[in-house]
């Protein structure tokens, strides 16, 4: 998907996930904390997006670990979604929830993930708008929904602030002439 | 990656394309026709109303060598009419102004950044693509030459905001069938919302992405599994002829 150098790619990549491991693998038992055992079948691990998906996609035979959808997609979190974008602390949940949600919904077919995602960017993207339009509204009572931005909708905020800036910059210069 | 500047156009930028709009002039000195390249410029006679372009136009006001007639629109009667029309319909933008009649001889139109829109005989019920840009630099050069220059400032403000309003609530309904009509919305509107209404597609495309794919996937899928295929159509015509 993304460019080779894209941070937010790679950043996504180290997000982690729940893994079941389908085999007992001999001396892995350092990622559950365990430094010498060895991995059993049927164990929980939080592994990086990156390694769960190789593990649980690129063999073609029985694969080695399933992948969960990861505790920031729960349904729990789907509902309050559903039922205000806007209280939702998206940050807290991962803070590149959005990619993450992509690169999960390319592994799972999940159709009403996605229309929860899209819905709720777009309403949120509307707050946004005027949180960066608003110079007091980002600091007053606005400042809880901020803290809760992913790391694409923060972007989205600095385009929009960015771009106001420049044409108040732009009026303001013109009176100095 | 190594350009700074997010792409689209930077105010200044804007700014400057708009100093090529026409704007009328009452003359002060005489001076006579210049020879440029971007065309002759007509000779100023005090007191004849004369067209020249918005940078020259400032540049003599500046120095006290022309008065700036403002536009029709620019007045504090239109901009309340128009403010009033943009209050009243919650979707769209104010219409711009009309194109003239087509040349009967030859096929070539003219559109807005070649039309007289901000001359004193310009339509005083619509906003031309320059609106915003012409309307602040006017006020701020040749305040003298309006009638009540501080009404004029505050409805234009108004005006922006309502505008500016209405094109951040749009991307609410942006979708795959859909979105906003922004006919009528101005050059630094544009340049202001770009970088927003852009983020926001581009996050929605990759979220859907995935869907899109799988769609794709399946369609493929179905074409190749028997289902009567557009190919296949093709291919029984022929035989048929």
């Amino acid at each position: 998907m993304g460019s080779y150098y894209d941070v937010d790619a790679i950043l996504t990549d180290s997000q982690k996930v729940p893994c079941t491991f389908e085999l007992t693998v001999s001396g892995l038992g350092f990622l559950e904390g365990n430094m010498s055992g060895d991995m059993k079948q049927g164990s929980k691990v939080e592994l990086p997006l990156w390694l769960g998906e190789m593990l649980a996609l690129s063999l073609n035979t029985s694969s080695l670990v399933t992948l969960d959808p990861p505790s920031a997609l729960a349904p729990r979190v789907m509902n309050a979604l559903k039922a205000d974008p806007r209280m939702v602390d998206l940050r807290a949940l991962a803070p590149h929830f959005y990619n993450l949600g992509t690169r999960i919904l390319e592994i799972f077919e999940e159709e009403e993930i996605t229309e929860v995602l899209n819905e709720s960017f777009k309403s949120r993207a509307a707050v946004i708008a005027d949180q960066a339009h608003n110079p007091r509204g980002a600091l007053g009572e606005g400042a809880d929904f901020m803290r809760g931005l992913d790391e694409n909708e923060r972007q989205l905020f600095r385009a929009a602030h960015d771009s106001a800036k420049a044409v108040r910059t732009w009026m303001t210069d013109l009176k100095k002439k | 990656m190594a350009l700074p500047l997010p792409p689209g156009l930077t105010p200044p930028e804007i700014a400057f394309l708009c100093e090529m709009e026409l704007v009328t002039v009452i003359p002060r000195q005489r001076l006579e026709g210049l020879e440029l390249l971007g065309g002759r410029l007509p000779p100023l006679n005090p007191p004849h109303r004369t067209p020249l372009p918005l940078w020259l136009a400032l540049l003599l006001k500046r120095q006290r060598r022309a008065n700036i007639l403002p536009p029709p629109w620019l007045s504090p009667h239109s901009l309340s009419a128009i403010l009033e029309y943009e209050t009243k319909n919650e979707e769209g933008f104010s219409p711009t102004p009309r194109l003239p009649p087509l040349p009967s001889n030859n096929s070539i139109m003219f559109s807005p950044p070649f039309l007289p829109s901000s001359t004193a005989e310009a339509a005083p019920d619509a906003l031309p693509y320059h609106w915003l840009e012409l309307g602040e630099m006017l006020l701020e050069a040749a305040a003298d030459d309006f009638e009540d220059s501080d009404n004029v400032r505050k409805l234009l403000q108004g005006l922006r905001e309502v505008r500016m309003s209405k094109l951040r609530k749009g991307v609410e309904l942006l979708d795959a069938e859909g979105g906003i009509k922004m006919n009528g919305v101005g050059g630094m509107e544009v340049g202001e919302a770009r970088a927003f209404v852009g983020g926001v597609i581009d996050g929605l495309r990759k979220i859907v992405a995935s869907r899109e794919q799988q769609r794709r996937d399946r369609e493929k899928e179905e074409r190749e599994n028997g289902y009567p295929s557009t190919a296949d159509y093709d291919e029984d015509e022929m035989e048929m002829q």
